[in-house]
């Protein structure tokens, strides 16, 4: 009998374990096997394999039944998946029921999932931002959260090393609040970016500048990935591979080694503390399939579950030493969840470029870094926003009378029309300690766990800055020539960005965060959380690439730990 | 997950061209469900006059118009895997009306009326949706006013005492029979392989991105 268990036991251990295969889970399997651990990355969702699995990806627009759009079935089975404009038929299967996986709203929160492997990699915007020193110093200068650990010449080299492997495109401005990268060559601005970006820059003297959209699309191709064919279909999954994903980079890296075990449909639910060593000695995994439970073993545990799947795991492996969820003695994980206000901007017309068009279709716009909040500037709000837009030409035409129909509409709609340049803000929100997570034990899943509750919201400091988001955007515009500038605020809710972070922060001190400078659990040394869970702040910059690098930079600690006998 | 598209109204979107009805009953949350018949919700009869009517808001000009593209068939099928259930009886007696209202004006069925027949009824009816529909948002323009009047908005913010700034809920905008069936004859067929290709110009892989070309005489709009 012991015979058995202790065979058991070392089938299913491990140098190391990797809690999710998104993007930061990816890039965690990728440093540690290339590192020569031996690794088992656990999916709780199905296997999406590149290229073979994206099943939508070259139909063509009248080969979707609904022509993207939803049943009334889809929407009864995705009540919150369906609340804003990701969720479609083009990529109807990368999302989740929601009904399999509820969640308790104490105040709305739009919790956007996807269970397969490569995550959210495989549907995100893939806008690719680095931090500066200003994003790093803002917790300590105005006293909101706690103050990194880091500072920019910390994770610097690390955004070096994950660009050059990513492949992020992009414009080097030499702008102090957004540091340039290792980038492949810009996407191009169209002529009327062109001319809004001339303008803006000349009326505020460059003190804002406007860029092409720094993206982890591949202009060239790049480490035997093929380059941007300009279809805008990235979301449906990259049958060329250039856009950046689990699938298309990092697995494929793991998987050379030799050194890497996926486990579909392993669904993580809690992690195994040993009081004896002070360690996580493995995981409990729930074959989502079978529902049988294994538990697995190994040496450190990454955990990249999501912001919030990530924090459920955490929150639900309680123990006698940890009551309250695992390494959080510090009370504080769960807490201060951030994501990014935004859906708040204007949009005009542009006049003179009658005579010009486009060609091929750039799944990419332009990027305002923040202005706000520096240097001399001060508002009546703290921190900043950032904008992203641009300018296109459709079939919108201002003398279509409404709701005409016959054959002048007919022939009149597919002329190009009236150029349109818009900008939307995206927002940082503060750290608040009362916008928080915690298990709710009134509800479960489909796999029989308690759930997550989300009491989380945008407060006064937020709502000032969309003032400036919107009146802003509508300035520039009009400095720029735009005729009809309309400025719009469609209303923000928690976890509409999908940039949900900040629930297990990292800090200098035990007694107010969960995680240290090395993404290490200040109370559980051989657990490490990379994902956005991790964040101390939000900044405005979509943070993905954050995550990478903080990764990269985790998993070479790690193993150098484990190499000094220290984990 | 295009980030771009979120600083886009939704009209954009959509092609620009859409309703403000067909919008709501897309995107707006539906707790009624849907018919759960296996059958069609139309006549053979009325599958005739959708086809007809479609063919009137995209005729064939240079390019082959909705019949030809198979846009009745779509809008028959749209309106009961994607419509809740008010709208379906919406739509039916949307049809029955313009069958009466053939009847009424000319004494023939829709489906012998002269094509000059069919513009002219159709257009009463556009006009009519449109005074309706410019009837139902001035109202609910009203109602809005009074609900963000700020002496009343306070008492509705929740407990940080601020004003929320939370999406609102998009006024429910009763389904119409014209919007429904203009705003799905023209999805239907700038997305069919007939209007894709024909109507507008399709390139399934450009390859490579330009900024700024000259615009060539002829040029369509991309699909």
């Amino acid at each position: 009998m012991s015979n058995l268990n202790v065979k058991a036991t070392a089938q299913n251990t491990y140098d190391a374990i990797v809690v999710g295969s998104g993007i930061s889970g990816g890039w965690a399997a990728k440093e540690l096997t290339e590192k020569g651990l031996k690794v088992l990355l656990l999916e709780r969702g199905r296997n999406i394999e590149h290229i073979k699995d994206y099943t939508t990806a070259m139909k063509k627009p009248w080969e979707f039944e609904h022509r993207g759009k939803l049943t009334e079935a889809q929407k009864e089975s995705h009540p919150v998946q369906k609340r804003d404009y990701p969720y479609t038929e083009f990529n109807e299967s990368f999302w989740v029921n929601d009904h399999d996986c509820p969640y308790t709203e104490v105040k709305r929160f739009d919790w956007y999932r996807g269970f397969h492997v490569g995550g959210k990699s495989l549907m995100w915007g893939r806008q690719s931002y680095r931090f500066s020193d200003m994003n790093f110093e803002d917790n300590l200068k105005d006293g909101h959260g706690v103050d990194w650990p880091i500072r920019y010449k910390d994770i610097a080299p690390w955004y070096d090393y994950v660009e050059k492997f990513a492949g992020i495109s992009g414009q080097a401005e030499n702008w102090p609040t957004l540091p340039d990268g290792q980038f492949l060559p810009p996407m191009e601005l169209n002529c009327v970016e062109k001319e809004v970006k001339k303008r803006i820059e000349a009326k505020w003297n460059k003190s804002r500048i406007m860029t092409i959209g720094r993206t982890a699309n591949l202009t060239v191709e790049h480490g035997g990935r093929g380059k941007c064919q300009y279809r805008n279909l990235c979301s449906r999954g990259c049958p060329f591979g250039a856009y950046f994903s689990t699938q298309s980079s990092t697995l494929p890296a793991a998987v050379a080694t030799g050194n890497l075990t996926l486990r579909p449909f392993s669904l993580v639910n809690s992690i195994i503390y040993d009081k004896e060593t002070q360690k996580a000695k493995g995981v409990v995994v729930i074959d989502s399939e079978t529902m049988e439970t294994t538990e697995y073993f190994a040496k450190i545990v990454f955990v990249n579950g999501s912001t919030l799947g990530t924090t459920f795991i955490l929150l639900n492996s309680t123990s006698d030493e940890f009551p309250d969820g695992l390494g959080n003695g510090s009370g504080q994980l769960g807490h201060n969840l951030m994501d990014h206000h935004f859906r708040c901007g204007a949009n005009g017309r542009i006049e003179g470029f009658d005579d010009k068009y486009t060609y091929g279709k750039r799944a990419n716009g332009i990027y305002i870094p923040r202005y706000r909040n520096v240097g001399n500037d001060k508002r009546d709000y703290l921190r900043g926003f950032g904008y992203q837009g641009g300018g296109s030409r459709g079939n919108w035409h201002a003398d279509v009378a409404e709701l005409a129909f016959g054959g002048d509409f007919k022939d009149q709609m597919t002329v190009p029309g009236a150029w349109t340049m818009g900008l939307g803000g995206f927002g940082e929100s503060l750290p608040y300690y009362e916008n928080k997570v915690f298990i709710d034990k009134s509800k479960k899943d489909k796999w029989g766990q308690p759930v997550l509750a989300i009491d989380c919201e945008f407060k006064d400091n937020e709502r000032k800055m969309r003032v400036d988001m919107m009146n802003d955007a509508a300035e520039m515009l009009e400095a720029a020539g735009a005729k009809d500038v309309k400025t719009f605020d469609n209303g923000s809710a928690p976890g509409m960005a999908i940039h949900e972070m900040g629930t297990a922060r990292m800090g200098h001190d035990p007694k107010t965060s969960v995680l240290n400078k090395w993404n290490q659990m200040h109370e559980v040394k051989n657990v490490f959380v990379t994902d956005g869970s991790c964040m101390g702040s939000a900044a405005c910059q979509n943070p993905s690439l954050t995550y990478m690098a903080l990764t990269a930079r985790a998993c070479d600690f790690a193993v150098s730990e484990l190499k000094k006998g220290n984990l | 997950m295009n980030r771009r598209e979120a600083v886009r109204s939704v009209a954009f979107l959509m092609g620009g061209a859409l309703s403000a009805t067909t919008i709501g009953v897309f995107l707006e949350s539906c707790n009624s469900t849907s018919t759960k018949s296996t059958g069609s919700l139309f006549t053979e009869d009325q599958q005739k006059l959708i086809t007809e009517v479609a063919d009137i808001i995209i005729p064939t000009t240079s390019s082959p118009g909705a019949k030809a593209a198979g846009v009745g068939p779509f809008i028959a099928m749209m309106l009961k895997d994607c419509y809740p259930e008010e709208a379906q009886k919406v739509f039916v007696k949307g049809l029955e009306d313009l069958e009466q209202q053939a009847r009424d004006g000319y004494k023939k069925t829709f489906i012998e009326l002269t094509v000059p027949q069919r513009q002219e009824l159709l257009g009463k009816l556009r006009d009519a949706t449109v005074a309706a529909t410019k009837v139902e948002k001035e109202k609910l323009e009203e109602l809005e006013k009074q609900k963000t009047d700020p002496e009343k908005a306070k008492s509705q913010t929740e407990n940080t005492g601020t004003i929320s700034i939370l999406p609102k809920d998009k006024p429910k905008m009763e389904p119409r029979f014209f919007s429904i069936i203009r705003d799905l004859t023209l999805l239907g067929y700038f997305t069919s392989e007939i209007g894709a290709t024909q109507a507008y110009s399709f390139v399934e892989i450009p390859g490579r991105y330009d900024g700024c070309v000259d615009l060539k005489p002829g040029q369509k709009v991309w699909s």
